[in-house]
């Protein structure tokens, strides 16, 4: 790829980037949120035409107009965000586009795609409901597609930021198999540690332009850090002792809740969250956090027990009353419950706080624009302005609006406590340490924070006590003093009943 | 309660990228070109002169006082129509049954000024009630979709549809059965009370004070959509219903509120067909309002201003076609594909500039 460049409207997204790919290597592109990496990616797969420059396969200039034209150079693209029919089985997925003229060939189909995931190490069960699949094992369906369609160079985008660490280490492994197998790997990340440690070459982009393009070997961490950023990026905020009040904000009992299939996905599920300390549930994805998550929130009715909010029994009430009440959401799949696409930027961040910040039924876009433009200062988040469609942001950014939202909504309602499911997903790392600072301050000032994270590193450094949520029950509570990774993950795949209160 | 697709996942309007003012002009005066084109084969097949032809459709149309006011006139129900599709299709609820609620609309105002003039009340007191009669009826008819949706999460596409049957055939009875005018000899009612109609706003051309009606209705629902919380949380509710009640939108109430004021704008649009252009209430009363008013809101992106702009242009031709099939042979019904193919050309053209 030679001197390509990618305009949206007056943004500047690519200014004449130049990458050379090699065959069989794993080609980390490293950068921080809205460096250009994913549109980078886009125009190699044809999601995005280039305004200029030019794309070079095995010498031979290609024009690649559209994902067709890409996948026909054997190029193909892993979203972020998959792009699977939840409804469909993980065959029906794979073979999707290319089920033959007019036939569907089951069997022979059947046959082709076990073979590939054989010779490519991915074992899945093909007769499964995508829907009921875990998003590490979806992802696996999405590389299988590519691969079936006859892939040999594969683009993974940020294929981590949704994966428990075992996810990850089956996919490393995965994927540096792929490389004996002749495949070409490009893996978008934002973390140095992941390129680092699983590519040859790594090339770091900022603002729309490439810095580097450098070989593993020859870099350290703290220089790609430099490079990144271009500055060094402050310690992790100090931690401070015991503010926890006396009364807890939050009080949940006997909690049952069913999943779309209808089967338990939460039962028996106990806790308490107090004013002044930061809560970390940890678990491996699917043990119920996204339902326990949607029981608190008020979008998932509770079968059974409690969830008391500072004092109030909310658990048949309307989210609106939850609002009312002292919550506040920072939600968990930002695309699909998160903003409001076809909307602009502000009225993505007003969509809570604005049952707050017009009493009187006026919609005052002054007002809520005023708001927006704060938050997109506070939060650094990369917007031409408040007004542009929120779809139009990068995931990062969308996350950077979602989180800022949450804190609109504490200044305008005084939320006393904040459920934060995911909130650091897909940030770079200056904006993941901006939020955790946030999330801090508002303990530190007498709020109560219920972190929902699939990193542990995470919940770790951030937690004052951390639960751990196996097969839908809270199973181990661990206090600050005696964090131990290993006994946490024990406790998280259900091995003894570690823990102590 | 289940959400399903918003209409902005199903239409091509997911990102509505912004542009240049310019650039969305150019598109639209694409589509009126190849529009024009197409037409132009069409008028050709049939043996037309295609200047000539287009010259008659906007003499006819717009070259005279009489012209402009038959098109203020058509511009009307088009108007208040597209309205209600506007304020349904916000809140991402597909009402089809934009043409049974004109029905109810008509046939609420004519019942109630049918009872309403016997008891011999002045004018000022009349058209106001006939007006409110159309507006109760159109709004109730919604309201059956909308208790549906909202509460039994039935899809309100099937509902509506159906319904139009319902009205037309309620319709059918009225104007041949019980208010059957005996010396009309057709599907029509006796004509309503003299008291009840609307006042004329250029007797001249025929053009009566609905135009002022729908113009307030404009204003109303582009101040409601883009001012108040109300049409804040339908917009919303409409972009991504998940996110929408996450953050705390009662779904339901919006949903009611939706589709019943959608109704109820539909419903005005009968009441205004009945008390100003027909005076009474006949079958056909609308030629397919309904479904014209589903293409003008997507012309317009559904913007109630530029749903204004469009309506007119759409009046245009509706009245200009009407003298093609005299003076060309050209059926009139060829409109709609003149309209259909402006359509499908912008969306086209939108689609190809977003990449």
């Amino acid at each position: 790829m030679r001197g390509i460049v990618k305009r949206f409207g007056d943004v500047v997204a690519l200014d004449g980037v130049d990458l050379a790919l090699q065959r069989g290597e794993i080609h980390a592109l490293l950068g921080e949120n809205g460096a250009g990496k994913t549109t980078l990616m886009n125009v190699l797969s044809g999601l995005y035409r280039a305004d200029a420059g030019t794309i070079t396969v095995e010498g031979e200039p290609v024009e690649v107009r559209a994902p067709r034209d890409a996948l026909r150079r054997g190029i193909g693209m892993v979203h972020q965000h998959f792009e699977l029919v939840p409804q469909f089985t993980v065959l029906e997925n794979v073979i999707l586009g290319r089920e033959g003229a007019v036939w569907l060939r089951r069997n022979r189909a059947r046959a082709a795609v076990q073979q590939l995931a054989a010779q490519y190490g991915i074992t899945l069960d093909l007769d499964a409901r995508v829907r009921t699949l875990s998003v590490g094992v979806q992802q696996k369906v999405e590389v299988l597609k590519a691969l079936y369609r006859g892939v040999r160079v594969l683009i993974l985008d940020e294929p981590t930021t949704m994966l428990t660490p075992q996810e990850v280490d089956a996919l490393f492994s995965t994927v540096s198999w792929f490389t004996s197998q002749g495949l070409t790997v490009v893996f978008i990340t934002h973390k140095i540690r992941e390129a680092l440690r699983i590519s040859s070459r790594i090339t770091v982009m900022r603002r729309g332009r490439v810095v580097t393009t450098c070989s593993r070997a020859t870099v350290t961490e703290q220089q790609l850090v430099q490079l990144m950023i271009g500055e060094m990026s402050p310690a992790v905020p100090a931690r401070d002792g015991r503010l926890r009040g006396d009364q807890p904000v939050l009080v949940v009992r006997d909690l049952a809740v069913t999943d779309d299939r209808g089967s338990r996905a939460v039962s028996g599920c106990s806790f308490e969250v107090f004013p002044g300390e930061l809560v970390g549930l940890a678990g491996v994805a699917g043990n119920g956090q996204k339902e326990l998550g949607e029981a608190l929130i008020g979008v998932r009715a509770a079968s059974a027990g409690s969830i008391v909010l500072d004092g109030r029994d909310v658990g048949r009430t309307s989210v609106r009353r939850r609002l009312v009440q002292g919550l506040a959401v920072i939600p968990e799949d930002r695309l699909r419950e998160g903003i409001l696409p076809g909307m602009s930027l502000t009225e993505t961040l007003v969509l809570g706080p604005h049952h707050f910040m017009f009493p009187r039924g006026r919609y005052d876009a002054r007002r809520a624009e005023a708001a927006c433009r704060e938050a997109i200062a506070q939060f650094q988040i990369v917007a031409p302005d408040a007004k542009v469609p929120s779809a139009h942001l990068s995931g990062g950014n969308i996350q950077k609006a979602l989180a800022a939202r949450a804190f609109l909504l504490s200044s305008v309602a005084g939320s006393k406590l904040l459920l934060a499911m995911h909130p650091t997903r897909g940030l770079d790392v200056r904006a993941t340490e901006f939020l955790h600072g946030r999330l801090r301050d508002f303990v530190r000032a007498g709020g109560a924070v219920l972190l929902i994270s699939e990193d542990l590193d995470e919940l770790m450094t951030l937690s004052d006590r951390l639960l751990v949520l196996y097969r839908g029950t809270a199973a181990a509570t661990f206090e600050r003093a005696k964090f131990d990774p290993y006994q946490i993950g024990a406790a998280m795949t259900g091995v003894g009943t570690a823990g102590s209160a | 309660m289940t959400e399903t697709q918003a209409p902005s996942a199903l239409l091509p309007l997911p990102y509505r990228p912004r542009r240049l003012p310019w650039e969305q002009a150019g598109i639209y005066a694409l589509g009126v070109v190849v529009a024009l084109l197409i037409g132009g084969v069409a008028i050709t097949l049939v043996g037309g002169d295609v200047r000539s032809a287009y010259a008659t459709v906007l003499r006819v149309s717009l070259g005279s006082v009489v012209g402009v006011g038959q098109t203020l006139n058509k511009v009307t129900p088009l108007l208040l129509a597209t309205l209600a599709v506007v304020l349904s299709f916000s809140g991402g609820f597909f009402n089809i049954g934009v043409d049974g609620q004109i029905y109810l609309g008509a046939i609420f105002a004519t019942g109630a000024a049918f009872a309403f003039g016997a008891l011999g009340l002045p004018r000022v007191v009349l058209i106001p009630a006939v007006l409110l009669a159309g507006i109760a009826g159109g709004a109730l008819y919604a309201f059956i979709p909308a208790v549906l949706r909202a509460v039994f999460a039935v899809n309100e596409i099937f509902v509506t549809v159906m319904l139009n049957f319902v009205a037309l055939f309620l319709t059918e009875y009225l104007a041949t059965g019980p208010w059957n005018d005996p010396l009309a000899g057709e599907a029509i009612t006796r004509p309503i009370p003299g008291g009840a109609t609307l006042p004329m706003l250029i007797p001249r051309a025929g053009t009566h004070a609905g135009i002022l009606i729908a113009l307030g209705a404009v204003v109303v629902v582009a101040w409601l959509l883009a001012r108040t919380v109300l049409g804040y949380q339908i917009r919303a509710v409409g972009d991504n219903p998940r996110a929408a009640r996450i953050g705390g939108v009662p779904i339901t109430v919006i949903t009611l509120f939706a589709l019943t004021a959608s109704g109820a704008l539909a419903g005005l649009a009968g009441a205004v067909e009945v008390s100003g252009f027909h005076y009474r209430l006949i079958l056909g009363l609308t030629p397919g309002y309904g479904i014209m008013a589903i293409l003008i809101a997507v012309l317009a992106r559904q913007h109630p201003v530029g749903a204004a702009v469009a309506a007119f242009f759409f009046a245009v031709l509706l009245v200009g076609s009407d003298s093609l099939q005299r003076s060309v042979g050209l059926p009139a019904s060829a409109v709609f594909v003149f309209q259909a193919v402006i359509v499908l050309t912008v969306l086209l053209a939108e689609a190809l500039r977003k990449r």
